[in-house]
């Protein structure tokens, strides 16, 4: 077999299988020399299973032929030894005692001398006895069948080895060409592979195996074990209480209580800032007369995003009016608005930030995952705690969910600027604030704007949740409906909530749009 | 002072994060390109390098991608900060500026053009190149003023509204030069600046570069791949090689007296004809030993300055010798046909 080209380089056949080398230099020239499926047999993996994978390192085969060799075993044992009806068995000796109960009942009563009484119970013992009896049939059925798994299991398992023997020339052949390209995979026969591949399967086979095919799992492990598995740990379920848990989460109780009661003036301060925001914009969007709001609005729409969209906001509008929801929705659109200007007031700035510091966005990338991923209902409860109900708590759960879009969109702009024509505006004597704002900030202005867009319309969607900790609007509509089961003011209310939140964005997007188009 | 405009004395720049460390270990043991790698990590990006320009010269870098080139230039206006050496730029002693100081130099004195344009999207073709001027916090009516005078001098006359998207490339650059020449700069730097053109544009640009440096008589600093570039721009020529410059000298000097193979090997596949001059392949007068006989009063006479090119139509006029002669018209020495066909061939004879 010398004549194969490879054999006079260091990456050759020979020096990856170390051990057999003769052999898998056929082997491998067979597979190499014809494209489609070819015979090429490994009895050592075929015997061996997954420990062969184990000792020469081929971890995929190992781990797959563990799951699948076991499963077979487990076929294998429950036709051998399982107790396949014992559930139904058990049922049959419950029966039994409920009719033997209602018999001695009946004996009573008639004794007693109210026959229909005991007429009723003996009616009752009937009826538990054909229970009983369908239920001994099915046990029956069951331990009848135990041929037939067994026999499948052991076809599986000789199916297996088949597949293995058949399939591991191929296998090693992939890591063969792994390791001549320099990836780290191993070559040759590792003892320590069998032996954690012998570990993986003691860890792995005994105990599944008695799971499936034993009757009482616990009680068979302990007296294996002596004692100690099953009993003192019991293996059907993982053998800790909930007392951690209720530990950790006082402690958790505890420590917010300390922090509402010792940053009570930040947190109000954080309250009436807030406030402060919603309230203007409350006074602009409430207060001033509603046919001024539609025209302005209408307006905004055909000066920044065309016709179509003015003529889809006055229809929006016109909804919202015709429905009764108009002041409903301008609350909403108010605290949403707030949200918004929230987000991007403190947003864009941190973007700006984690753009530059490589270290500060490592710092913020898991905080601002866990912002977005965390469920709403758990941030809802600190939030009341600290800060009460009401609408600025609301925007407050607002700002959680929908701040992350708008920093990691500057984030991204940000470092998107290519770093050439930063050179070139600072080899023209930039300082770094004209940098920021001649060059990197209209670079980023895209993306900047995509993440604002993202923002309002997350914003939007945490209007149902806002609500439930008091926030009025279109939310607290919905939020009614559901307590009522009222289909249809749901449904209403969800189309307005939709129109404001189409309306915005389109009216956002068109001025982006022209905004660009100009550039 | 003398009139150099720019001195580099002895810079080195190791890139990695124990720079210094590794720089120490250069100066006491000698580590070359590979151990520094090795052992500190760091990457040599220029060693040793020491010139100076004159003013009004037109100074090029030429070397292969990785010999340093462009990051030798970004140490002029320390874009780049060296790792040890002196930078003296106009007077100042670059290392030892002030930020401050440094921004008012880049903006004033320096300017430079770049490779790849690195124009601003976002604005129109005059808003970039008054972009120096409005760092410098010059009001609009004079950066108008003064962008439209470059813009004219580049001939984009007429394009100062267009984004720089809506140019050709070879525009753009025209429009980097603009923006460079625009905070009207002692000192140009051109880091490849025609390298991304294709070869008739990058002619032209050549071309008009030539001329306004001609006319504008700025100290330049000029980074290219192309040794033809170079010699067809510079006054002088630096060949990099692994961030050292291998050589030093005037076009004519490159070509006819390459200091090693690696220099050899660029300009052998370079036309000599216009590069080299008759005083470096004539035989002195003296030392002339005709092969047959010549009459030397009626051979034509050539100054000594002139290249190979012209000197190839004076000998296919003549069956005579020519005779070369000095600047005070002395004849000092005689080419005949079999120097004159060596030197084309060799560059000398």
């Amino acid at each position: 077999m010398r004549d194969t080209q490879s054999s006079a380089d260091e990456h050759n056949v020979a020096a990856f299988a170390q051990d057999n080398a003769r052999y898998y230099e056929t082997e491998f020239s067979k597979i190499q020399g014809k494209t489609g499926f070819t015979w090429s047999w490994n009895m050592m993996a075929a015997i061996c299973g997954p420990l062969w994978g184990a000792a020469r390192g081929v971890w995929g085969f190992f781990w797959i032929f563990l799951v699948l060799e076991l499963f077979a075993l487990v076929q294998v044992g429950r036709g051998l030894w399982g107790e396949l009806g014992a559930d139904q068995l058990a049922r049959v000796e419950r029966l039994e005692a409920n009719i033997a109960k209602r018999e001695a009942q009946a004996a009573e009563l008639t004794a007693a001398g109210d026959v229909a009484g005991a007429a009723e119970k003996l009616k009752i013992a009937d009826n538990l006895r054909n229970a009983a009896e369908k239920a001994l049939d099915a046990a029956n059925s069951a331990s009848s069948a135990a041929l037939t798994i067994l026999l499948t299991g052991l076809v599986l398992l000789v199916a297996l080895k088949l597949i293995e023997g058949l399939y591991a020339n191929y296998a090693y052949e992939a890591q063969y060409l792994k390791w001549r390209s320099g990836q780290k995979v191993q070559s040759g026969l590792r003892r320590s592979g069998i032996w954690f591949g012998l570990v993986g399967l003691l860890a792995v086979w005994p105990l599944t195996l008695i799971r499936f095919t034993v009757a009482k799992p616990e009680e068979f492990v302990s007296t294996l074990t002596g004692g100690f598995l099953g009993e003192r740990v019991t293996i059907t379920e993982f053998p800790v209480g909930r007392e951690y848990f209720s530990i950790l989460a006082k402690k958790g109780d505890a420590g917010f209580d300390w922090l509402a009661n010792n940053f009570g003036d930040l947190f109000d301060g954080v309250t009436a800032s807030i406030r402060w925001v919603l309230d203007g914009l409350e006074v602009l969007l409430i207060q001033t007369p509603w046919p001024v709001v539609m025209f302005v609005t209408v307006v905004m729409a055909l000066r920044l995003a065309g016709a179509r969209v003015a003529i889809f906001t006055a229809a929006s509008l016109a909804y919202l009016a015709l429905m009764g929801l108009w002041e409903l929705a301008m609350i909403t659109v108010a605290l949403i608005g707030a949200g918004a200007f929230l987000c991007v007031l403190i947003g864009v700035p941190l973007g700006i930030w984690f753009g530059k510091s490589k270290r500060a966005y490592a710092f913020a990338e898991p905080v601002l995952d866990f912002m977005q991923t965390m469920p709403a209902f758990v941030y809802l409860i600190p939030i009341i705690a600290f800060f009460g109900t009401g609408k600025p708590p609301g925007v407050l759960a607002t700002l959680i969910f929908a701040m992350p879009p708008v920093i990691r969109l500057t984030a991204l702009g940000m470092r998107g600027v290519p770093e050439s024509t930063k050179e070139a505006a600072i080899a023209f004597g930039c300082s770094r604030k004209q940098l920021l704002f001649n060059v990197e900030l209209p670079l980023a202005l895209p993306s900047i704007m995509t993440g604002i867009n993202q923002t309002i319309l997350m914003a939007l969607s945490m209007v149902v949740i806002a609500s439930l900790i008091g926030a009025e609007g279109l939310g607290a509509l919905i939020l009614e409906a559901l307590q009522y089961a009222a289909k249809g003011q749901g449904l209403l209310g969800g189309l307005a909530i939709l129109f404001c939140a189409m309306v915005i964005d389109r009216i956002a997007q068109g001025a982006y749009r022209r905004s660009n188009r100009s550039n | 002072m003398s009139d150099d405009v720019i001195t580099l004395d002895g810079v080195w720049k190791v890139f990695g994060m124990n720079a210094d460390a590794a720089m120490a270990a250069i100066r006491d043991q000698g580590l070359g390109k590979p151990e520094v790698l090795k052992e500190f990590g760091c990457v040599i990006g220029i060693a040793d390098v020491s010139f100076s320009v004159k003013r009004g010269e037109i100074f090029c870098v030429m070397g292969l991608s990785g010999s340093g080139k462009s990051t030798m230039v970004r140490h002029l206006n320390r874009l780049i900060e060296p790792t040890a050496g002196n930078i003296n730029v106009l007077g100042n002693d670059m290392l030892g500026l002030s930020d401050n100081d440094l921004r008012e130099i880049r903006a004033r004195n320096i300017g430079m053009v770049f490779q790849h344009m690195a124009l601003l999207p976002h604005r129109t073709v005059r808003d970039n190149v008054a972009f120096p001027l409005q760092v410098r916090g010059e009001p609009k009516s004079r950066r108008w003023e003064v962008s439209q005078k470059c813009l004219d001098r580049v001939n984009l006359t007429g394009y100062e509204d267009r984004f720089p998207s809506e140019l050709s490339g070879g525009m753009q650059q025209r429009v980097g030069l603009a923006r460079a020449l625009a905070s009207d700069p002692d000192v140009l730097l051109m880091d490849e600046p025609f390298s991304a053109l294709d070869p008739l544009i990058r002619r032209q640009l050549q071309d008009q570069f030539m001329s306004l440096s001609a006319e504008l008589n700025k100290t330049t600093v000029f980074i290219t791949h192309d040794l033809d570039e170079a010699i067809r721009i510079g006054n002088r020529i630096a060949i990099m090689k692994d961030g050292r410059i291998v050589q030093i000298g005037t076009p004519e000097e490159i070509v006819t007296q390459p200091a090693d193979d690696y220099v050899r090997d660029f300009v052998d596949g370079i036309s000599k004809l216009k590069l080299v001059f008759a005083h470096s392949i004539m035989v002195p007068i003296g030392g002339y030993k005709p092969t047959r006989p010549v009459n030397f009063d009626e051979s034509p006479r050539a100054h000594h300055g002139t290249d190979l090119d012209q000197l190839i139509d004076i000998a296919t006029s003549t069956e005579n010798v020519i005779i070369i002669t000095g600047d005070d018209g002395a004849d000092i020495g005689v080419v005949d046909r079999a120097t004159l066909l060596k030197g084309i061939q060799g560059g000398k004879a």
